[in-house]
């Protein structure tokens, strides 16, 4: 098993290896007739959300390997630049940066709402494919002509959630805590505005900071709303963390919460207090999918545990598919690969059939609809509730 | 909407949550008023005296109270160290407050760069499971923790308070934060005891960390945020007033919490900087209530 340390030397020590970046290609035997295809991979791999971005870097270059040991995209094979966020925009800035100056890619593929939002200008400044794998906040649809997302706005999931707490539950009063960044704020906005145009009452609307660890006077001024369900919208880190703090507090009614919430650590770490929880996921899981139980079979047998936010690495896993369509495209038209043209290419195919998440369809307004898979939390355990619409 | 109950947890969960605080709060009152150093290295020995336990339980599997142990040598020991090779060698040099803010600074940032390297900045628990036993007491919520936290609290704070007024080496040690050159001419050793309070300092560190990362999550530069509460309440308990300080701290925490009644709670963490502003423009050498 590859603890995260190993992995982050591994990928920390690249750069001496590979000419300044991680890169598959590099360090094969391969030799390939065509020019291998360049990108970018701006992903956090230290700090706060490593946990989550390591794992999505790790399901990445599973596909890129498959990908180039099948033959690359028309022969050409994929050379991700993996490049560390931190999840912050200030990093996530420098980042995007050297990519559009020094490496002059085409496109890059990123994630969390704040990078993606930060970094969106020097994309359409330097008519850059922006590929959002994993984030949600619904401002990404609005962020430019070159910015576009895979994975489904909050407004797709957020807004079942609030559906399903107010027909399925029958709560009428509510409560949201969320963290106080791009993601939580619009995500909390989405079920507050849902849940109201249902019928419903939001009693409390509290945030708390992402560099703080104690919630109390968050998690305090919910229980005073006495909601019969409260929506959690946090990161990845600071979920469990929110989680076990409303419990201990005595918040013991259902907490719906975005994909973050599908995170081992959480079991791990709060035990049966994470029972309750209703997660909204955005792509189908082992029983839905046998690529997915493969995928999962793998994670398993290599790592000896699921991913952190499983969802959300099948789409950083299936995003290296999306290239690898789009590289065949431009390729076949016989033009260069320009950022303009890759996203000529982008909206040309619209519709991409991945191992993963299945299909994903690019809309004109810049979103992609996809269906929501429940996961509940019983008895410390994860258990599919299906298909939600 | 709020009733006694909800009020009543938000004193007893101000009240657990202070006992951490507390702590912290009196191991820098107590360094201002013995050393006269405002000791900013402070958040240094919370990280190193945190990692230490988290390392020997994560990497080692060693059991939490034996970890604490392991950090409480290391800690001591590395707080003697600041005073003995440091603060000392600026003593000497006649260094002025600025040279010792700045030196303890330093130092805080320097140890809290090589923590994030090494252990990077997600926020990591001592222990494995995050949550404590739950008790209902007439409606509010009472954890195991929060016992725990304020007992062991109380204990260190009855015990120091009794070592500084009931024994020789605390009145000594008094007697050198009054006027150490008076207090040498009588053969108290000051070096000896500046050295001693900031061994009692880092128990007194190495307790709280403790407590708050078998409750919370921790990342180096976290430090550095709750020593500005420690500058705070020992501000208004008055420099020099060690228990003063420790009232204040526990004041502070009960209006914070307090004030989710009536704000909303992501103005919460602007409170500290208030009353830290509030304090050191109208109050510069702390509240004081007048007696006839």
């Amino acid at each position: 098993m590859t603890t995260r340390r190993e992995f982050l030397k591994t990928v920390l020590a690249a750069p001496a290896l590979t000419s300044a970046h991680w890169s598959p290609f590099a360090s094969s035997a391969f030799a390939a007739e065509k020019e291998p295809f360049s990108y970018g991979v701006v992903l956090p791999l230290t700090g706060a959300a490593a946990p989550f971005g390591t794992d999505q870097v790790k399901a990445h270059m599973w596909a890129v390997e498959e990908i180039n040991t099948a033959g690359g995209a028309n022969g050409r094979k994929l050379n991700p630049i993996v490049l560390d966020s931190q999840a912050k925009p200030d990093v996530g800035v420098a980042a995007v940066t050297r990519l559009a100056s020094v490496d002059k890619v085409p496109m890059f593929v990123t994630a969390f709402s704040a990078v993606v939002a930060a970094v969106a200008p020097i994309a359409n400044r330097n008519k850059i494919l922006e590929l959002s794998v994993g984030a949600n906040s619904p401002r990404i649809s609005k962020l430019g002509e070159y910015v576009y997302t895979t994975y489904p706005l909050a407004d797709v999931d957020v807004t079942l959630l609030a559906k399903y707490a107010y027909e399925k539950l029958g709560a009428r009063r509510g409560a949201c805590i969320f963290v106080n960044d791009e993601s939580g704020i619009y995500g909390a906005e989405v079920f507050r505005d849902a849940f109201k145009k249902l019928g419903g009452d939001i009693g409390a609307f509290e945030s708390y900071e992402a560099n703080a660890t104690d919630y109390t006077g968050a998690v305090l001024k919910v229980r005073a709303a006495n909601p019969q369900v409260v929506h959690l919208h946090g990161n990845a880190s600071d979920t469990p963390i929110a989680l076990g703090q409303m419990r201990q507090l005595g918040i013991a009614v259902p907490v719906t919460t975005n994909t973050a919430g599908y995170n081992p650590e959480l079991i791990q770490k709060i035990g049966k207090a994470a029972d309750g929880l209703i997660v909204a996921t955005l792509a189908p899981g082992p029983k839905e999918s046998a690529a997915v139980a493969k995928y999962v079979e793998r994670w398993q047998r290599e790592e000896k545990r699921i991913p952190n936010n499983m969802p959300n690495t099948q789409y950083v896993h299936d995003s290296a598919y999306l290239v690898k369509a789009l590289v065949e495209e431009v390729d076949k038209a016989g033009k260069p690969f320009t950022g303009e043209n890759m996203r000529e290419a982008l909206l040309k195919i619209r519709s991409f059939k991945l191992p993963l998440t299945e299909t994903v369809t690019i809309e004109d307004d810049h979103t992609v609809k996809k269906p929501v898979y429940l996961i509940g939390v019983k008895d410390a355990k994860y258990t599919e509730m299906g298909l939600y619409e | 909407m709020y009733d006694l109950t909800l009020y009543t947890q938000i004193l007893w969960t101000s009240l657990a949550n202070s006992s951490y605080q507390v702590l912290f709060t009196i191991a820098f009152a107590l360094g201002l008023k013995v050393l006269g150093v405002w000791n900013f290295a402070q958040p240094a020995l919370m990280s190193l005296s945190f990692y230490c336990m988290y390392a020997a339980i994560d990497s080692f599997g060693v059991p939490p109270l034996v970890a604490m142990s392991v950090a409480l040598i290391f800690t001591a020991a590395v707080a003697y160290a600041i005073e003995a090779l440091a603060f000392s060698a600026l003593r000497n040099r006649n260094s002025g407050p600025m040279g010792f803010f700045i030196f303890t600074i330093v130092a805080s940032q320097f140890v809290i760069y090589v923590l994030t390297l090494i252990f990077t900045a997600e926020p990591r628990f001592l222990l494995g499971n995050m949550t404590s036993a739950l008790h209902i007491v007439f409606g509010v919520y009472v954890t195991t923790w929060d016992i725990t936290a304020m007992v062991t609290a109380c204990i260190l704070v009855a015990a120091l308070y009794g070592f500084l007024h009931y024994t020789r080496p605390g009145q000594f040690m008094i007697a050198v934060a009054d006027n150490a050159e008076l207090a040498e001419t009588y053969g108290i050793s000051k070096n000896h005891y500046y050295a001693l309070t900031m061994v009692i300092a880092a128990v007194l560190i190495n307790t709280a960390i403790f407590l708050f990362g078998s409750k919370i999550a921790f990342y180096p530069e976290l430090s550095l945020h709750m020593m500005l509460f420690a500058v705070a309440a020992t501000i208004i308990g008055g420099i020099g007033n060690v228990f003063g300080a420790g009232v204040a701290a526990i004041i502070i925490v009960i209006m914070q919490q307090m004030s989710v009644l009536f704000i909303g709670s992501r103005w919460q963490p602007l409170f500290v900087f208030v009353i830290l502003f509030a304090t050191i423009v109208f109050f510069p050498k702390g509240v004081r209530f007048r007696t006839s």
